[in-house]
């Protein structure tokens, strides 16, 4: 399989890549929408039926959760910070795909992208657990449902990025030796 | 770099241009510039048995060693 070009496993890695990126963008957006919706749209709840949702087998009216504040906004807030992070990871990432497909992807600044991943992947973790704290804060009913354990998949990724992060600064003084040398 | 390139002297020596060498040795000029100011970090065994063969000299003519601290190559660091 080609390395480069139209069919190889890179030119699928960036389709899939600015996929991601869009869909997280809207994601963001959509976020965004919802949090300013339901922030104007509180004034104007009343105590009548809006509806129910059932979570963890409870049937949990929608009013009474859209009333919890500041529960709500903890965890609109949190929700925001989580898509976020994964818009500066794939954008990171796209920046580092642009360099491979210039066919010079040992260049310094990819390992401070790379070294940005890793620190958001960080975050990503620790705002899952906001996440979770914030669902937890805003409907009780569904302790069940959430569970507070540790992702060692995440955290063994985490270490992937940051050894990668080393691999390409040595890659990117190689790179530097092989131009001045004569 | 502790590590000397004698060029200038051995051409100016030779009554030669740096143009004319890198002709004769197939090395670009920008290269060759490198290699005069001493920016380059190495330097082929290919090349040097060029610069010697053009220059009539050996690789202790061209290179010394003059004893001080080594290059930072850690200046790669992106932040």
């Amino acid at each position: 399989m080609r390395a480069l070009g139209p069919g190889s496993v890179a030119s699928l890695l960036k389709i899939a890549l600015d996929c991601a990126y869009v869909v997280l963008l809207l994601a963001l957006g959509a976020v965004a929408i919802a949090a300013v919706a339901i922030i104007l749209s509180l004034p104007f709840i009343t105590n009548g039926p809006h509806g129910a949702i059932t979570i963890d087998g409870q049937v949990v009216e929608v009013g009474i959760l859209l009333r919890r504040w500041p529960a709500l906004e903890a965890t609109l807030l949190s929700a925001g910070l989580y898509v976020a992070a994964l818009v500066v990871i794939i954008n990171r990432l796209r920046q580092v795909f642009t360099t491979l497909t210039q066919g010079d992807p040992f260049r310094p600044e990819n390992v401070g992208r790379l070294r940005v991943v890793g620190l958001s992947l960080i975050a990503l973790e620790v705002i899952g657990y906001l996440v979770r704290m914030a669902v937890l804060w805003l409907a009780p009913e569904a302790k069940g449902a959430i569970q507070f354990s540790v992702n060692l998949s995440g955290w063994f990724a985490i270490l992937a990025v940051f050894v990668l992060a080393e691999v390409f600064r040595e890659g990117a003084r190689l790179r530097s030796d092989a131009e001045l040398t004569i | 770099m502790p590590i000397r390139v004698n060029l200038d002297r051995i051409l100016v020596q030779r009554r030669m241009s740096l143009t004319e060498l890198a002709d004769r040795v197939g090395v670009t000029i920008a290269n060759l510039s490198i290699l005069k100011t001493g920016k380059a970090r190495a330097i082929r065994f290919s090349t040097l048995d060029a610069l010697c063969r053009e220059l009539e000299c050996q690789p202790g003519d061209l290179l010394r060693h003059e004893p001080g601290p080594p290059d930072d190559d850690e200046g790669m660091d992106a932040g």
